[in-house]
């Protein structure tokens, strides 16, 4: 049995287009449950491990899992581990693992595949898992079949955020022990435990995937095709068409977003989300502002409520302050931008005065690729406008982009979105943490405050919300000061489904838990 | 057995002019900023051994004329290269996307041949008249608007506010019909990026078929062959398409070659799975091998076009002398 | 010949008085009137920033016809030098320009355009050496065809017996003998360029500082269903312009015809 499927997957790989005609279990086409999911380009790979790319982490989502996944309210729910606890310093967690999983070529899932894949996968390869578990010190093992420690040298508060299945998907040890890793063609046909298994591959048209009779739950669907549509535009007429059936915020134009709400075939979810800011990062090592005060004119002036509604149309709030507002837990309502600094051009000018400031052209950098971006650039040209401050936009392709603001560092304000991951230790430290090693993503600005240093150092393992929450408001009492980055929004998403789909997101992240979505006749 | 000394003679030249397209290729790419590791890596900032590793892996840690005459000695290998961003080798990644890009361009190729070729000689029959006057300026119009432009527009209007077609992709993806609803559905796919690639060439054709059409039908032979009272018909066939061909050829010739290319655009906005969407993709994940291969095999098309045109040509000439 | 001159001449106007047509920054946007459809106030609509179409469009023509009519003069300048010196030399110079003229034939224009300005940054400078150095091919090959045809002509050899040195024959005897078709290969070159520059907006590659059809026609894309005219009307500037510059060679080429006459 395990040995036709084998074939059968190797043979939907190698012909993709024939699995149309082949991936059907059912004699009766008709009565076939299919939902099409709309995305934007290829997935380079399809093992979740070795990339945080988003279509990959869609269709990955599907036939791998993780530990645990996160619900709305972001509590973690079981998946391939059914409890878990942690001591109470938090330096170690104790994980017990579903009985009975196999893998979709049929062999039993155990504790070895989990510690196979936290040493030998994630910790070398997993672009954000790798460097957590090298920070905290992770030791994984698996004392029995149906158990996994792992100890942590340092404690670390989101650990268990980093534990589904887009931080730490957990792969089939027997596919990939002893191979390279990279090069395993597993990656581009992938044997996971998800309620879907991998079927076919027709590269610039779509993934297709078949429901897992094995999987531990009931597969809702007999197949998910992932259909890849590479203009945005179209993107959101598939789903007016009916050609698509299901597609995440984040492949959707913003100005589509308001009138897909008002189709009465479409269903939507909106508000909830990982968090992700956009900010303006300033070159702090050159120029005007070098100096602080030319930073907090800005601030008076930079009109968030009219980049909410021009660039998100609607579908973002104003920037809050220096983490934004996603994570309600830390938020300081007395320090924040709109008490601060008040909109207020007059005061602006007096303080670019004092900076030093004679008028210079100044240098704004962003990626030519983001719509968004080129919208908040245009807003911010006319802000700068109004106090005297001409601005030049550069807009680069993504990786020269990348080249210019973070290696070289030839701009005075670059317009950049970081995504938080689920907690601001993974995503959110690395605007203001001092960082002179030219990585992409990282804090360009040049900013760099020994204090902010030691207090993220203390926010990310300190293991109780509470205490993290006061160190948190004594950083964004620095960084509301200083500014070395100033947030402009936080995204708010909305994504959208056919009506006859049923059971969609419970999770926090609207692509994962799809075991349980269904097609109403 | 000139003409096959002179094939030969062609494709000889063809080698260093290819080798000089791959040299020029490879430095223009190598010479841009921006690392294509950062592409490979995701949106987060990877760990800085992750990314050596990374480009280990891949060569990349190579100094550029190394890189160069590394890339050369594959190529004269007929080895294209490992795509890092598909985790692929190129050659693959090419053959799977080839056979779209040429149901798309040859469909669009054959239907604006025809349908020029038809449309030129309609308006060469009365010239001045209210036929030739419509197909110029249809022509000249169609000739002017970008296709990209044009590919958007009809997506808007047959798809999605008609809905008579389908928006998106090469085929139906719930599972194709049986039989002759299948070939039907398939074409229902075709038929909007097809016309938006068509559309120029189109025009183009159907303004080189009239102008040939016009000056043979004024030759002597034509008035002669008239006097004899040959039918239109006859006339049309036997003696103006004939004299017209060579120059129609050549358009089509020239053109075919840049049309793998100039797909490019239509593909991206109709969601084609062909070479020109693999190439922009390439592009914006800095996949410098497979870019490589596929601005090197359009040059090559273009070469091999160019030399079929003249072959085509010369066994013309032949034969109308 | 009249109408496309007089649509020229209209352009070139619009281009030249666009600071008097449109008044003011026309990248300014406002906070308020964002994608208002057309009214007297905005005749052409607003569009997400709430720029006035009108003034972009007005404004944009300048980005489109100095790429297009700097890069057919740059093409030119090279293609007729180059075609000279192959067609009055010959031999090994002939073959030398003609190989290297093949070689960029063989590129493909706007995929290599696409390349070299996403790598190297927008600049509508690079935009027309770009152009420039892929067209000049047609150019010389036609220059070169006219000039191997006229070397043996009897005003020619008039000249050379006045004693006339070489260069100065080409330039003051032969090259005013193929003014003609250059200039139609010339108004081509033009149109194509446009189109070619309008592709690079299109993808996002446009200068952001400048306002350009082109870029135009990507922003509308987001919009392309809640403001249609975003898209329509650039595309329409394009279309019309393109076919005033292939009118105006097709209306050349016909006067240089000796049937047409």
């Amino acid at each position: 049995m395990s040995l036709t499927r084998r074939a059968f997957t190797t043979l939907a790989a190698a012909a993709p287009v024939a699995v149309s005609l082949a991936a059907t279990p059912r004699p009766a086409q008709a009565a076939e449950r299919v939902a099409v999911l709309g995305i934007d380009a290829d997935p380079p790979t399809l093992n979740l491990a070795l990339t945080t790319g988003y279509a990959s982490g869609d269709i990955g989502a599907k036939l791998f899992e993780g530990l645990l996944w996160l619900d709305r309210q972001w509590n973690p729910q079981p998946s391939l581990a059914t409890t878990w606890s942690f001591t109470p310093d938090g330096r170690e967690y104790r994980f017990t693992l579903r009985q009975g999983v196999v893998w979709h070529d049929g062999k039993p899932f155990t504790a070895a595949d989990v510690v196979f894949t936290f040493n030998e996968v994630l910790a070398k390869y997993h672009p954000r898992t790798a460097g957590m578990l090298k920070t905290v010190g992770a030791k994984v093992t698996a004392p029995d079949p149906q158990t996994v420690v792992i100890a942590l040298e340092k404690a670390y508060a989101p650990f268990l955020v980093q534990m589904s299945v887009f931080e730490a998907p957990i792969l089939p040890a027997h596919i990939y022990a002893g191979t390279d890793i990279q090069a395993n063609p597993a990656n581009l046909a992938p044997i996971g435990t998800g309620p879907y298994r991998f079927a076919g591959f027709a590269r610039g048209s779509a993934v297709t995937l078949v429901r897992n009779e094995h999987w531990w739950g009931k597969p809702g669907l007999d197949k998910l095709i992932f259909q890849i549509i590479p203009q945005a535009a179209n993107r959101a007429s598939g789903l007016e068409t009916g050609e698509v059936d299901a597609i995440v915020d984040f492949y959707l134009p913003k100005p589509d977003e308001p009138r897909l709400m008002q189709n009465p075939k479409l269903q939507f979810r909106k508000g909830i989300n990982i968090p992700a800011v956009y900010f303006a990062m300033y070159n702090t090592s050159r120029g005007v502002f070098a100096d602080k005060r030319a930073r907090q004119a800005l601030a008076h002036v930079i009109d968030r409520q009219r980049m909410v509604a021009q660039v998100m149309n609607g579908l973002a709030r104003p920037g809050y302050g220096a983490f934004g507002d996603g994570f309600g837990w830390l938020l300081d309502a007395e320090d924040r931008y709109d008490v601060k600094y008040k909109h207020d051009p007059a005061a602006a000018k007096a303080l670019l005065a004092a900076a030093g400031y004679k008028g210079e052209t100044v240098r704004l950098v962003h990626d030519a690729a983001r719509p968004q971006m080129r919208a908040a650039a245009a807003i911010l040209r006319d802000n700068l406008r109004a106090i005297g401050m001409p601005m030049e936009i550069v807009a680069l392709e993504r990786a020269v982009q990348l080249d210019t603001v973070f290696k070289k560092r030839d701009f005075d304000i670059t317009l950049q979105s970081y995504f938080s991951a689920g907690d601001p230790a993974i995503g959110y430290h690395r605007i203001y943490e001092t960082n002179d090693s030219g990585r992409p993503f990282t804090n360009a600005s040049g900013y760099s405050n020994k204090a902010v240093d030691a207090l993220f150092a203390e926010a990310a393992t300190a293991p109780d919300r509470d205490r993290r929450a006061v160190l948190y408001r004594k950083l964004q009492a620095i960084l509301n000061e200083d500014l070395p980055s100033f947030v402009l929004f936080d995204e708010e998403t909305a994504d959208f489904a056919t009506r006859r789909l049923t059971g969609l997101w419970p999770a926090i992240d609207a692509r994962d838990q799809w075991g349980g979505v269904t097609l109403a006749s | 057995m000139g003409l096959l000394g002179y094939t030969l003679r062609r494709l000889l030249h063809a080698v260093p002019l290819l080798l000089a397209v791959a040299v020029l290729n490879f430095v223009l790419i190598a010479a841009a900023p921006g690392d294509p590791v950062t592409a490979l890596v995701g949106d987060f900032p990877a760990p800085p051994d992750y990314v050596a590793k990374v480009r280990l892996d891949y060569g990349l840690d190579q100094p550029m004329p190394v890189r160069l005459a590394r890339y050369l000695g594959h190529l004269a290998r007929g080895d294209l290269g490992y795509s890092f961003a598909n985790r692929a080798p190129v050659a693959s990644l090419v053959a799977e996307r080839l056979g779209a890009t040429l149901k798309l361009t040859g469909t669009a190729l054959g239907v604006a041949s025809l349908l020029g070729v038809a449309l030129g000689l309609a308006a060469a029959r009365r010239a001045g008249g209210l036929l030739d006057r419509a197909v110029r300026l249809g022509a000249t119009a169609a000739y002017a608007m970008p296709e990209f432009w044009l590919g958007q527009l009809f997506i808007l209007a047959f798809a999605v506010w008609l809905g008579w077609l389908p928006s998106q992709g090469d085929g139906p993806l719930r599972g194709a019909a049986p039989g002759w609803a299948g070939v039907i559905e398939g074409l229902r796919y075709l038929l909007l990026p097809a016309t938006a690639l068509a559309l120029r060439y189109i025009a183009l054709i159907a303004r080189i078929t009239r102008a040939r059409a016009v000056e043979v039908l004024r030759a002597e032979f034509v008035l002669a062959a008239r006097a004899r009272g040959a039918s239109e018909a006859r006339i049309l066939l036997d003696h103006v398409l004939r004299n017209a061909a060579p120059a129609v050829l050549t358009v089509i010739g020239y053109n075919a070659g840049f049309l793998l290319a100039g797909s490019a655009l239509t593909e991206t906005v109709f969601g084609w799975p062909g070479i020109g969407r693999l190439l922009f993709d390439s592009i914006a994940a800095r996949d410098t091998p497979t870019m490589l291969a596929i601005l090197l095999m359009v040059s090559a098309t273009v070469v091999l076009a160019n030399l079929v045109t003249d072959v085509l040509h010369r066994l013309l000439d032949r034969r109308v002398a | 010949m009249r109408l496309p001159l007089l649509a020229l001449g209209l352009l070139l106007f619009c281009a030249l008085a666009a600071p008097l047509l449109a008044p003011g920054d026309p990248l300014a946007g406002s906070a308020d009137a964002l994608l208002a459809p057309l009214s007297p106030g905005h005749p052409l609509g607003t569009d997400d920033l709430g720029r006035d179409l009108l003034a972009l469009l007005i404004h944009g023509s300048r980005v489109s016809l100095a790429v297009g009519l700097a890069s057919s003069v740059c093409s030119l300048a090279i293609g007729v030098l180059a075609g000279a010196v192959a067609g009055w030399l010959g031999g090994w110079a002939d073959a030398a320009v003609m190989r290297v003229a093949e070689f960029f034939q063989t590129l493909p224009r706007f995929v290599l355009a696409l390349i070299v300005i996403a790598l190297a940054g927008p600049g509508i400078g690079k935009v027309i050496a770009v152009i420039a150095v892929l067209a000049w091919p047609q150019t010389a090959r036609v220059v070169r065809a006219e000039i191997a045809a006229l070397r043996g002509a009897a005003f020619v050899d008039a000249a050379r017996l006045g004693g006339m040195p070489g260069p100065a024959i080409v330039l003051r005897e032969v090259l005013p003998q193929v003014a003609g078709p250059v200039l139609v290969l010339a108004a081509l070159d033009v149109a194509t360029a446009i189109l070619l520059e309008a592709g690079l907006g299109f993808f996002g590659l446009g200068d952001p500082n400048l306002a350009s059809w082109g870029a135009m026609l990507n922003e509308a894309q987001q919009y392309l269903r809640s403001a249609w005219w975003m898209s329509v009307f650039p595309g329409l500037a394009i279309g019309a312009t393109v076919l005033v510059f292939n009118a105006l060679g097709d209306a050349a080429a016909a006067s240089l015809d000796p049937r047409g006459r």
